[in-house]
């Protein structure tokens, strides 16, 4: 009976705050639907079943965790502006004679009312669309999917045990915040003196140097293996700055300009700056979370999309050429034989070899100190480095020169662009000169190299016998692990997509003719565009669908706390209002110094958030190469127009949520 | 010379469908001399509030005028008003209405700044009023730090930065404690002295007993009023209080 009575006031009070509650409630259902969608995807059985279904699976299981720590952090956050909104309430309660326990009674049952209804429409809804996702998903992976409902039990228990758990810590936070308050604080607690903001200067500074970091490492950042590393540091870094900088930051610079007399006492800017300073004060930490989520989805949507769209040029860049065939020998009798046996077939089918490009090389990995690369396993992987040696015959066919060499000489291309020595010491082995360090190579051999994510190095030396001796060098170095030379041949056609699949099954059936007559004959690996194109689509489809899903859910997050800002400002801003009026503005330019400040505090998230990402723009360009992209010109282009698009979308937010504040303020 | 003419100022509020009227005021008409405190007085629902209203210009009469300084405040136009009110009237209000994000001295200058003025003129202006107040080393403080009459003294300070024509208040001692109502009161005693002329709203005697005139309102009409002539405070405080108890249990006669 008892109980039912705080059951009755925990629904009063909620249905009374609707404009606070039925926002965060929504939220909850749209984060547990977002959840259950992805946790479904990665339990779902059909999607398991699809080409590289596996490895989306495992992306996506990244993104369930990215869910769950940011739904937590989420709603903790939104939980506090409806507990702002509830202190007063609980005030009452507690003067009419209401303890604390029973105050934690009506807590409970909010949570409870707030944790069942979310869970019950968020997993109804998330049923209802996973089945929408899966199909999204099978289109990008280019795969067919049977109709037919399937609701994945596991799912549904993570849900429910996560948000269960998130719940309970936002409960345990209010009950702590009950208890530790009086009931005249709670009464006055929505409308108590506040202090003005100081200003921190310190910590502003601090703030500024942290970004400042990151910017520089995003910047100055080589090779994508570091910049894989950096990125996540880089990441936090900006993260930290960013909110240290709203908060604090943006109170202080306000402090300065309220010191410039002749700046200050001016009719634009009076009224406008020293609310803006509270408004800061309040709202910084909003703002921060607006810009970093929207930072985090122009990242996300512009790289992903630009891996989407640039696949043609990664699969270039990991296969330069159509149809080719890698021998790991450079004895001509087998490579020769691999040759005639595409010559002889393409022919068969009137057609011309195009673009051919053939090579022998030796690749050797190591780890490049300085001038000295040692062949073994040192296990220090920040110094790993990949070393291509071809002789210089080689070398003077593809690039059209006619350089000659000392045996102890060699010539060296590099994408390391830090290599200032004379010398090259293979450790062990012997040093060698460099001759000459040229800033050209081949590039489809280059392209496809650096699709690697360490540095490479290409030495071009002497002649056949010299590297003979570092094969035999590495060799005894490595033993079971050496490498192989390798015998590259590729050439391009000129025909329909299943001619060519059939030239090149005809050319891997010959190949394994070859190698099963002669047993000595070197294992051929064969590649085909038109067969890897399919893979890279389902891989890059797959990245570009786990990034429309969480930049989803962070625009979701980032709206509702767009939303929560007008709400409580405009709570805020209205008694101001009035009083401004009564001293004498007009109504125009109360409007105008509003909007003055809601238009700066509004923007200044969606500013930031486009210097963050142009900032991190060198940093995705090097872990775009990791995928083998290196179009730089389609990642501005891409990052500007979802920029564009963002902004948009961010104006057109601004503008639906605008109608709320201004009616709040007007007192409509 | 006269500086504030009310000529039969009526005002009638209509319900919102146009069913009831409610006759707030009926027939006020008086006349406001340069340098005069004059207090108006009355129950509650007498409309001394829609009478002060409409002397803000934040409310029009039905029917009748306002003339201030030979100007009818009827041929301002509305965009004038608010720059009109800025820089003729001043307001001092029973809740401060002072503005939490500013510092003390920022919200006196905030009628200035809205007019314009440059910082130095402001200081300038600023300076031997604080000191008349007593407010001056409060000045950096905010209104959530110092005490009502404190924060009264500083909107008084705010009302009349801008030099007013006249100053309007409403119930000004309405919100502080009886030490504090009587410092306000003889700051407004002194800042008459000066010359400043005064319109007060109030419920108070003992405010009322400080003004030079005291205009009684019952029912929408002027129904009495007393001079001050020679009286001290205390006299003016006994007429007032023999007036208001007349006022109340006789239902009144007209007592021109």
């Amino acid at each position: 009976m008892n109980s039912m009575f705080y059951a009755h006031l925990a629904v009063q009070g909620m249905r009374k705050n609707g404009k606070i509650y039925l926002p965060y409630i929504l939220t909850s259902v749209g984060i547990v639907m977002m959840y259950y969608i992805v946790s479904y995807l990665t339990y779902s059985k059909s999607l398991y079943n699809m080409t590289g279904g596996r490895d989306m699976q495992m992306i996506l299981s990244w993104g369930t965790g990215v869910i769950a720590v940011f739904s937590f952090i989420f709603l903790l956050y939104t939980n506090s502006f409806v507990m702002r909104r509830r202190k007063k309430e609980f005030g009452l309660y507690n003067i009419l004679g209401m303890g604390k326990k029973n105050i934690a009674s009506i807590l409970i049952w909010e949570t409870l009312i707030t944790f069942s209804s979310s869970i019950i429409a968020g997993l109804g809804l998330g049923i209802l669309l996973s089945k929408l996702s899966e199909l999204c998903t099978a289109k990008m992976l280019g795969e067919n999917i049977s109709l037919g409902f399937t609701i994945e039990k596991q799912a549904i228990i993570n849900s429910i045990l996560l948000f269960g758990a998130v719940f309970l810590l936002i409960l345990l936070n209010s009950l702590r915040q009950i208890h530790t308050s009086k009931p005249i604080e709670l009464l006055h607690s929505d409308k108590s003196g506040e202090k003005p903001p100081k200003a921190k200067w310190f910590l502003a500074f601090i703030g500024l140097i942290i970004l400042g970091i990151a910017y520089y490492i995003s910047c100055t950042i080589r090779d994508p293996m570091s910049a894989l590393l950096m990125f996540f540091v880089a990441v936090i870094m900006v993260i930290v700055a960013t909110y240290i900088l709203f908060t604090v930051g943006s109170v202080t610079l306000c402090k300065m300009l309220q010191k410039n007399k002749r700046y200050y006492y001016k009719t634009e800017h009076f009224v406008s700056i020293s609310s803006m300073s509270y408004r800061m004060k309040r709202n910084g930490a909003s703002l921060a979370s607006i810009c970093i989520l929207s930072t985090m989805v122009l990242v996300m949507i512009s790289s992903t999309l630009c891996l989407y769209i640039g696949k043609e040029d990664s699969i270039h860049n990991r296969y330069p050429r159509e149809i080719a065939m890698e021998t790991y020998s450079i004895d001509e009798q087998y490579t020769n034989a691999v040759k005639g046996v595409s010559e002889k077939i393409v022919e068969n089918h009137n057609l011309n070899i195009d673009n051919l490009l053939y090579y022998n090389c030796l690749p050797v990995a190591g780890t490049l100190g300085g001038s000295i690369m040692k062949i073994e396993n040192t296990g220090d992987y920040s110094k790993l480095t990949q070393l291509y040696v071809f002789t210089i015959d080689e070398y003077n066919r593809l690039m059209n020169k006619n350089e000659t060499l000392e045996n102890d000489e060699i010539i060296m291309y590099t994408n390391k662009s830090d290599y200032m020595y004379h010398e090259f010491t293979i450790d062990g082995f012997q040093s060698l000169k460099i001759k000459e360090q040229v800033d050209e190579f081949n590039k489809d051999i280059v392209n496809d190299s650096s699709a690697l994510s360490v540095p490479v190095v290409f030495i071009f030396v002497s002649d056949v016998e010299q590297l003979n001796k570092i094969y035999d060098f590495q060799l005894k170095q490595y033993g079971d692990n050496a490498s192989l030379f390798k015998n590259y041949y590729g050439f391009n056609l000129n025909c329909e997509d299943n001619e060519e699949t059939a030239i090149f099954d005809e050319i891997r059936y010959e190949i394994s003719n070859l190698q099963s007559k002669d047993e000595n004959f070197p294992s051929v690996k064969t590649d085909s565009v038109i067969y890897n194109r399919e893979s890279f689509y389902s891989m890059f489809g797959g990245i570009f669908f786990l990034g429309i899903l969480l930049s989803v859910v962070f625009i979701f997050a980032a709206v509702l706390i767009m939303y929560y800002k007008q709400i409580t400002e405009g709570y805020e801003d209205a008694d101001k209002f009035e009083i401004m009026q009564k001293v004498g503005m007009t109504k125009q330019e109360i409007k105008k110094s509003i909007n003055s400040q809601v238009l700066t505090v509004f923007f200044a998230p969606l500013i930031t958030a486009g210097i963050h990402t142009g900032f991190a723009f060198p940093i995705l360009l090097k872990l775009l190469r990791l995928f083998g992209l290196c179009n730089t010109s389609l990642l501005i282009g891409i990052t500007a127009g979802s920029f564009a698009v963002f902004a948009i979308f961010y104006v057109l937010v601004y503008k639906i949520t605008s109608i709320s504040y201004y009616k709040i303020v007007s007192k409509q | 010379m006269t500086i504030l003419e009310v000529q039969c100022v009526e005002k009638i509020y209509t319900t919102r469908f146009g069913g009831n009227h409610v006759q707030a005021l009926s027939n006020v008409s008086f006349t406001v001399e340069h340098g005069e405190y004059v207090a108006i007085m009355g129950e509650s629902g007498s409309g001394k509030t829609t009478l002060l209203n409409i002397l803000a210009a934040l409310d029009k009469p039905t029917k009748g005028d306002i003339i201030l300084e030979g100007k009818p405040l009827s041929t301002i136009k509305e965009k004038e008003m608010t720059s009109f009110r800025r820089d003729n009237l001043g307001f001092v209000f029973q809740d401060f209405n002072l503005l939490d994000t500013f510092s003390l001295k920022d919200n006196i200058f905030l009628p200035l700044v809205l007019s314009g003025k440059k910082a130095q003129t402001m200081e300038r202006r600023l300076q031997p009023i604080a000191e008349k107040l007593g407010i001056k080393q409060l000045l950096n403080k905010y209104p959530y730090e110092v005490s009502g009459g404190q924060k009264q003294r500083a909107a008084v300070a705010r009302a009349l930065i801008t030099n007013p024509k006249l100053i309007l208040a409403d119930e000004p001692t309405g919100a502080l404690d009886s030490r504090s109502s009587d410092s306000l009161l003889k700051v407004f005693n002194d800042i008459n002295q000066e010359g400043q002329t005064i319109i007060m709203v109030t419920h108070s005697t003992k405010a009322a007993s400080h003004a030079g005139r005291v205009l009684f309102i019952k029912d929408g009409e002027v129904f009495h009023q007393i001079y001050r002539g020679n009286s001290s405070n205390d006299e003016m405080y006994q007429k007032i209080s023999d007036t208001l108890t007349l006022l109340l249990t006789t239902g009144g006669d007209r007592n021109e």
